[in-house]
């Protein structure tokens, strides 16, 4: 079946959201099309203003509309600890938690050669920039726990271990509040392998 | 382990089959090219979740339609099981109790299967690859952890190899390099420690076997050939530092290859019976004996491994053996071992195990049991 242009229109852009196939794009726009027309408005507006307005903050790379951003510009933050992070997701995550009060470093992306990606093309020459000076004292990385991430968490470590600045990993292994027999033998042997003593 | 129903939708050129098996044999008859070794194909795949013939999952769905769809019910030791792979454009589900499975590794091992098919007579004689392939396939079947450290390794090979393929230019990093090097050491070295561990038990039984069919005049010997040098009284931490001395010695050779040298990736087997060499020394009739030995050395570490005998799938060898080996096999998987044997006959045969076999005969795709 034809649609009318503008519907078409409508539906390609939303099945260039990830997540998204044709089905539930055609949805989508035609609930659009029963919207307000002010209330379509101020989504699209909405759109606009998110792309046009936020930039990446030129101390940490995390998204932001000011720049610095929040968290670089708060005096009450420790300012000797900072955590890297992959994605601007992963600060949103972290400041869910409530308990982290050092700086962010958000590197968009990890090191990945089959991809084309190397230390150059995520903002790890940035990172080392920041260290010069010396209020920093600690790097907490958080990268995700796969292969590429723990290659980046290497990489930095690398780097970062001869200058002296202390260079921690997060941990993996049972998440809380889980049963440990839903654990698969992968997590499980992670989990032994990290054991603490009591 | 018993398969009491298998269902297959959309699968090569089926539309729908669906097959209850109440025997321990199920010989599938049939003439050449009729879809006997599809049968056992959708086994292996419900086993599996791949093909032993292609890579290309594709092939699996039958023409112009979406999806392909296989389907057991399984009696096991510890109760019934249901076991689904669905095969579509958007990749492959597997599901346990008909609960999806996130990771392919938490599947595979839940239906363990031996496959003897005429390929593996070249497991002797064949390339390294080939041997690989099967220490890979047994493990992958009984530690779901191995199965882990393999995938992990060859993604961490795939990242430095293409690494090294830039070595030459002039933004290549040194310490890119490194840092790959230190993610692949403690991967290969569990493989390689894995695949030892492994080795050394299925020496024991396999030897025993060996000596069995050859009437006490052979003993068999399976040799892991590393391309590191390392070896089997090592532990973890012992192999790490042997790969790593010896990726230093190569780097500068790994950088002309453009290619990593060191690793499981490279590893060999060799069969050595009665001091001698098989793959070099060996007559051809000796060398299918090997390879008999092993896959029934398989059967009975899985039932070592899991309490459980594995199903045998036997594609078109039973011809490819002479009378001696072929009452070894049969008296072997005599009223334990769940078996599909295909044949183009079963005339000339006269054993126990194949007199009190259910029959199916396929033609043009359709599978019929026989009274």
């Amino acid at each position: 079946m034809q649609y009318p242009e503008p519907i078409s229109k409508l539906i390609e852009g939303f099945m260039r959201l990830p997540g998204i196939g044709p089905k539930t794009a055609a949805r989508l726009a035609f609930y659009v099309l029963d919207m307000k027309e002010e209330d379509v408005f101020d989504f699209g507006k909405a759109l606009v203003n998110a792309k046009r307005e936020l930039t990446h903050c030129s101390i940490c790379q995390h998204i932001t509309d000011t720049d610095p951003c929040r968290i670089c510009e708060d005096q009450t933050r420790d300012r000797s600890v900072i955590c890297v992070v992959q994605d601007s997701k992963d600060v949103i995550a972290m400041e869910k938690m409530q308990e982290f009060r050092g700086q962010y470093h958000v590197l968009h992306g990890a090191i990945s050669p089959v991809d084309g990606i190397g230390p150059e093309d995520i903002h790890i020459p940035d990172l080392i920039k920041r260290l010069q000076d010396e209020t920093v004292q600690e790097l907490i990385v958080a990268t995700n726990p796969n292969i590429e991430g723990e290659a980046t968490a290497m990489y930095i470590s690398r780097l970062v271990k001869p200058t002296g600045i202390k260079v921690s990993r997060i941990a993996h292994g049972l998440p809380v509040g889980g049963d440990l027999e839903y654990a698969d033998e992968v997590t499980l042997s992670k989990a032994i392998e990290g054991r603490q003593e009591l | 382990m018993h398969i009491e129903q298998l269902t297959y939708e959309n699968y090569r050129n089926y539309a729908k089959t669906d097959l209850t098996f109440d025997h321990n044999v199920n010989v599938i008859i049939g003439e050449n090219a009729q879809g006997k070794t599809n049968l056992l194909e959708a086994i292996y795949v419900l086993a599996m979740t791949k093909s032993h013939r292609t890579a290309k999952d594709k092939e699996l769905i039958r023409w112009e339609e979406p999806f392909a769809k296989i389907q057991g019910q399984i009696k096991k030791r510890t109760g019934p099981l249901h076991l689904e792979v669905v095969f579509s454009s958007q990749g492959k589900k597997v599901k346990l109790n008909r609960l999806e499975q996130e990771r392919i590794s938490q599947y595979i091992g839940a239906l363990n299967i031996v496959m003897f098919a005429p390929e593996d007579l070249r497991l002797v004689k064949g390339s390294p690859k080939e041997r690989r392939r099967f220490i890979d396939m047994e493990m992958g079947q009984i530690s779901p952890i191995y199965l882990y450290h393999l995938s992990q390794y060859h993604k961490i090979l795939k990242q430095r190899n293409r690494l090294l393929k830039d070595a030459y230019s002039k933004s290549f990093d040194d310490a890119m390099l490194d840092v790959l090097t230190a993610q692949l050491i403690p991967e290969a070295a569990q493989v390689i420690r894995k695949r030892y561990d492994f080795l050394n038990k299925l020496q024991v039984w396999a030897n025993d076997i060996h000596e069995q069919i050859s009437r006490g005049l052979e003993h068999l010997k399976i040799e892991y050939v590393p391309s590191a040098e390392v070896s089997n009284s090592m532990n973890l931490s012992t192999l790490e530092e042997k790969l790593q001395e010896q990726f230093n010695s190569v780097i500068d050779q790994e950088k002309r290859r453009a290619t990593t040298l060191v690793g499981p990736h490279r590893d060999d087997l060799r069969f050595i019976v009665n001091d001698k060499n098989v793959q070099t020394y060996g007559s051809q009739g000796q060398q299918r004996t090997v390879a008999l030995s092993l896959k029934l050395a398989e059967i009975e570490l899985i039932h070592e491994q899991v309490k459980e005998y594995p199903i045998l799938l036997l594609d078109d060898v039973l011809s490819e053996l002479d009378d001696h080996r072929q009452s070894h096999l049969l008296s072997t998987i005599q009223g334990k071992v769940q078996t599909f044997v295909t044949t183009t006959s079963v005339d000339g045969i006269d054993h126990k195990t194949l007199n009190e076999a259910e029959l199916f005969r396929v033609e043009n795709g359709e599978v019929v049991k026989k009274k």
